[in-house]
């Protein structure tokens, strides 16, 4: 009733138009908003990003030093594998001519664990980042197309994902490291080269299902071009999934980095997580039970990989609501 | 005697928003023998009922209070295991959408064989026997029994169904719209097992429809629901006589009925009420022409008001002058005006005396004013056609394609549409008949060129279709507007309603906002949803089906084109709102001098809504012309078939046995003579052999059969044998 008689005056008045644009983006965002409203643990996820963001972008002022070179003592020697200051002996860093103020210890080379950590921040959300936007991106627009157009666009571009599927991902990016120099760039491009397959037949399964629904016919009997009707009509409703496997592909770039870098394939001049294990298990931390030094790498890993899932979890309640009920 | 005896059922749904009493105060008695209609329309608690009685309501949905009595024990006080053994073997059911309740991949006979084995108790070769019994009675041959259920059509399916709930001779059949996804000569067929069986068996039977011409055919007693209750309760040749609720007479009066046409259909406007917060007084009485002011404040209750006849309605009294009242259509339409003015789950914000008064605004507008607006523009003596088919086929490839290729399928051509020919004259509208996969919706489609014609040309005001792109493309999309079938996808869901209808302007180089909404405004009044700025900043799933299938017409109307394909525009929509759509459609077409095309599986409504039929049979045309001879003096078999086929809503009108062959050919299939000859009860030897030719007669009607042509004399096909359904 006043909503009834508060539109009339509106348009008795000045017949102005404040009906609400449904824009794609803003669908969107409504979209995220409720996803994040409705699942705490989403919104845990994003605050382990949001935290990690910060400690990335603000790292060097974070860090006490810095992470690759190794640190001296007066002598002019490395300070090996000294232990948190939290945990030392007393006195022993006087002894040996230096202060320990390292929260983490230091690597057998002298390098501080805790700076290491915190560079590492910056590795893991570049590569999570760029990966998942290359994984969104291509796979929303190879399935928007092969879906839309149907036909021998489809065909090629769903045979390719099939190749795309046939080729075993580890290894893949062991060859791609071996052509090009070592370095966290390389994770991206296997991932953007490889990861679209998913979501592109996600998104292109859906597009289908869209595609023959009643308003998409409406919107070309009353004249709508094709890029119209893919953008304007079917791309918003698609957005969400690109943005559901964005979020998991950022979980898995990280995954892959660190394993990519404990196997050894990495760039030795860009601290990662995955480059701190491999670091501390080659100089054998395990068996002197330097927990400092392994224990916090794995742990911020496995924050920010159920960070993702978290967030992909949450996207997929609202997408999907059947699930719930199951 | 009794066998079931429902004693004041209530049953709770317990929602997110609230308890909904779906079902409140059911009282009904089922006699042994009887042949019981349950009808209403979707959401009024039929299916709740039927739920409850066997005890199967979804788990948020509770039995509150009230007993069902069952041969004398109370099913709700039954400990499950003893309800289990009474299931099937006492009560039987046949559930909603039956066809899928078949295990695909287990053969029907076995199926079939096991229940007996299992919940019978017969031995092996005892339910053989009983099974292949079973089958003559559905009337399907016993051979049958060792095929999978994908080999089954429809009819066939749904008559292993039944056939599989009579199994274990159960006292009570309760069937749940068991003939509302079928086609309408499937649906005789069906119909007429359900009265054999009756008789033959002396049946007890509860059915569940809400299609009270099917009701007529198979029942003997009528109980209407509404909102939860019984509102009335008869002997079905009283009720279709004399209806005594006002509900019943609008549903009565909703239905087009080809035996007694109606100059134009009631539609009961509105929305039942909210279950979660019921009104205090009458139901129904927001949607009631007879409203009195005591009908919102006193509960009227079940009440005697004949020899066996019940009603619950506060002048059950007056019914008599009630119901020569409501033979005039205007007085359920000022109901109408004023329910639509407020959307769903707001309607208990306005007074019904506030919507009183506004109705009276509107109700001069729906009169049909018959070609008032014609003669602008074109001259009515203008016979060049707005838009002719010559010759037009659309074949689609299926099975090909590397994946074909891949496997070994080979391509197969589907024949959709089969050198139609017809034309259409501006202001004209054109029925497209037939069962589905007749090619109509894909004549629908050439239409408005959302497939081009595989052969053949389709001429829009002079212009070839096929040639059409660029601007002459747009302009034509402008001038040429499609209506969908389910309003619930014919909307965007993500778009308001606002952006949906400004869409069609926007495309079209509307650059002015303000005039775009002002012509939004303008469609949305002459669709009749006002206040249209209530409606602007809407989403389509806050709208009733009835509401949404009005804005799915004002969006194809927004541009103010000249031509208009309504393909099924109503079979999704409840019975008591469909006549507000097709009498709000024919207006609009005859005050903008619309050309329509109407496609329906629907003859009746047809009939209702069009100058001419054209009955489509695989993709051909066999029979056109104007409405009224099409149906009353049907010439080709095919469209006599259909015509005896459609139940009619009255009990004392029994349709004539069918004479034509179950099973349409696979629309693969390509024949040398007349594609219907297979089927057909008159067929002659030529009609292999030879097409039929076009025979045009004096009314302009054009037959496309040889019995009326040169092949006339021509042998009949050994007749008889094999006619039965």
């Amino acid at each position: 009733m006043q909503q009834e008689s508060l539109a009339r005056e509106g348009l008795q008045g000045k017949r102005t138009v404040q009906f609400r644009q449904g824009s794609a983006l803003r669908q969107l965002w409504e979209t995220n908003l409720e996803v994040f409203q409705r699942d705490k643990l989403a919104l845990l996820g994003l605050f382990i990003f949001a935290f990690f963001t910060l400690v990335a972008v603000f790292a060097p002022i974070i860090a006490p030093n810095d992470p690759l070179t190794p640190l001296k003592n007066a002598d002019g020697d490395w300070i090996k594998d000294a232990e948190p200051f939290w945990m030392a002996e007393p006195g022993e860093d006087e002894a040996e001519g230096y202060v320990n103020t390292f929260q983490l210890g230091t690597t057998n080379i002298g390098r501080d664990i805790f700076s290491q950590l915190i560079f590492g921040s910056r590795a893991a959300l570049l590569v999570g980042f760029s990966a998942a936007i290359a994984v969104a991106v291509i796979g929303t627009v190879v399935g928007l197309l092969a879906g839309y157009y149907g036909g021998w666009v489809d065909t090629l571009l769903m045979r390719a994902a099939d190749v795309a599927f046939g080729i075993p991902f580890i290894p893949f990016i062991i060859v791609i490291s071996a052509f090009f120099d070592p370095s966290i760039w390389n994770v991206v491009v296997a991932m953007a080269a490889l990861l679209w397959r998913d979501s592109s037949r996600v998104i292109r399964s859906q597009v289908l299902v869209i595609k023959e629904q009643a308003f998409v016919s409406a919107a070309k009997v009353s004249g709508a071009s094709e890029l119209r009707i893919i953008f304007v009509y079917i791309a918003p409703s698609i957005l969400p999934l690109s943005f559901l496997y964005g979020t998991l592909a950022i979980a898995w770039a990280i995954l892959t980095e660190a394993s990519v870098s404990f196997l050894g394939f990495s760039d030795p001049d860009t601290i990662s997580w995955g480059y701190m294990l491999q670091d501390a298990f080659n100089s054998l931390a395990l068996s002197r039970e330097a927990f400092y030094w392994i224990v916090p790498p794995g742990l911020c890993i496995m924050l920010t990989v159920m960070a993702g899932f978290f967030i992909g979890r949450g996207y997929e309640e609202v997408l999907f609501p059947r699930l719930r009920r199951m | 005697m009794t066998i079931l005896s429902i004693r004041n059922l209530k049953v709770d749904y317990a929602t997110q928003d609230g308890t909904a009493r779906a079902v409140d105060g059911v009282s009904l008695d089922v006699a042994a023998g009887q042949q019981l209609g349950l009808i209403g329309e979707s959401g009024c608690g039929k299916t709740t009922l039927l739920k409850a009685i066997v005890q199967v309501l979804p788990r948020n949905g509770r039995v509150v209070a009230g007993e069902i009595n069952f041969k004398g024990t109370d099913l709700l006080r039954l400990p499950p295991a003893d309800m289990r053994q009474l299931r099937w073997r006492e009560i039987a059911t046949i559930p909603q959408a039956s066809m899928d309740s078949l295990n695909p991949v287990e053969r029907v006979g076995s199926q079939l064989t096991k229940l007996l084995a299992v919940r019978g108790g017969y031995d092996r070769r005892a339910a053989k026997r009983r099974a292949v019994d079973l089958f003559d009675l559905v009337g399907l041959d016993s051979g049958r029994l060792s095929h999978y259920p994908h080999e089954f059509s429809g009819g066939m399916k749904q008559r292993a169904v039944i056939a599989m709930a009579l199994a274990l001779e159960p006292s009570l059949l309760i069937a749940d719209e068991p003939v509302t996804a079928l086609d309408v000569i499937v649906q005789h067929q069906i119909l007429e097992v359900l009265r054999r069986l009756e008789e033959e068996l002396k049946l007890t039977v509860m059915l569940i429809t809400h299609d009270i011409s099917v009701v007529a055919q198979v029942c003997d007693s009528v109980a209407v629901m509404y909102a939860g209750r019984i509102v009335e309760q008869a002997a079905a040749a009283p009720f279709f006589a004399s209806p005594a609720h006002p509900y019943s007479l609008g549903l009565q009066q909703a239905f087009p009925n080809l035996a007694r046409p109606r100059e134009q259909l009631v539609s009961i406007e509105g929305y039942p009420p909210d279950l979660r917060e019921p009104p205090t007084g009458c139901r129904f009485a927001e949607r009631c022409p007879f409203v009195l002011d005591a009908c919102h404040i006193d509960d009227p209750q079940l009440q005697q008001v004949g020899a066996d006849r019940y009603a619950a309605c506060l002048r059950s009294g007056e019914m008599d002058m009630l119901r020569q009242q409501a033979e005039d259509p205007a007085l359920w339409q000022q109901v109408e005006v004023a329910q639509d003015s407020a959307p769903a789950g707001q309607s208990p914000a306005l007074s019904p005396t506030e919507r009183r008064g506004e109705s009276f605004i509107g109700s001069a507008t729906e009169n049909i004013s018959p070609s008032l607006f014609m003669g602008e523009g074109f001259g009515v003596g203008d016979e060049r056609p707005l838009l002719e088919l010559r010759d037009v086929s659309k074949r689609f490839k299926v099975g090909g394609g590397l994946a074909g290729l891949l496997r070994g399928d080979e391509e197969q051509t589907v024949y959709a549409v089969n050198n139609i020919s017809f034309s259409l004259r501006r202001g004209e509208s054109l029925g497209l008949a037939g069962e589905s996969g007749c090619g109509k919706s894909t004549t629908g489609k050439l239409l408005v060129k959302l497939l081009d014609a595989s052969d053949g040309e389709i001429d829009f005001d002079g212009a070839g279709l096929t040639a059409l792109d660029g601007e002459d493309l747009l302009r034509f999309r402008r001038r040429a507007q499609l209506m969908f079938q389910n309003p619930f996808e014919a909307l965007n869901p993500r778009f308001t309603l606002y952006r949906s209808l400004t869409e069609p302007l926007v495309i079209h180089g509307w650059k002015d906002e303000n005039e775009r909404l002002e012509r939004v405004v303008e469609t949305l009044e002459r669709v009749n949803l006002r206040p249209a700025e209530v409606f602007l900043d809407k989403y389509p799933h806050q709208l009733s089906g009835g509401q949404l299938q009005r804005v799915v017409l004002a969006r194809a109307l927004v541009l103010q084109p000249d031509f208009l394909v309504a393909d099924e525009p109503v079979s999704m929509l409840d019975v008591s709102v469909r006549a507000g759509i097709l009498n709000t459609t024919r207006r609009l077409a005859s005050e903008l001098g619309l050309a329509t095309v109407y496609i329906s599986h629907d003859l009746s409504l047809l009939q209702y809504t069009c100058d001419r039929i054209a009955i489509m049979y695989l993709g051909e045309i066999v029979e056109i012309g104007p409405s009224q001879q099409v149906i009353n003096n049907p010439q080709h078999p095919y469209t006599q078939a259909l015509i005896a086929a459609v139940p009619v809503p009255d009990p004392t009108i029994e349709n004539p046995p069918l004479r034509i062959r179950e099973g349409v050919p696979r629309p693969t299939e390509r024949f040398i003579g007349c594609s219907f000859a297979q089927r057909c009860p008159e067929a002659m030897e030529a009609c292999l052999a030879v097409r039929p030719p076009q025979v045009r007669d004096a009314e302009g009607r054009i037959t496309q059969c040889h019995l009326y042509g040169e092949h006339s004399a021509s042998p009949k096909l050994n007749g008889g044998s094999g006619m039965l359904a």
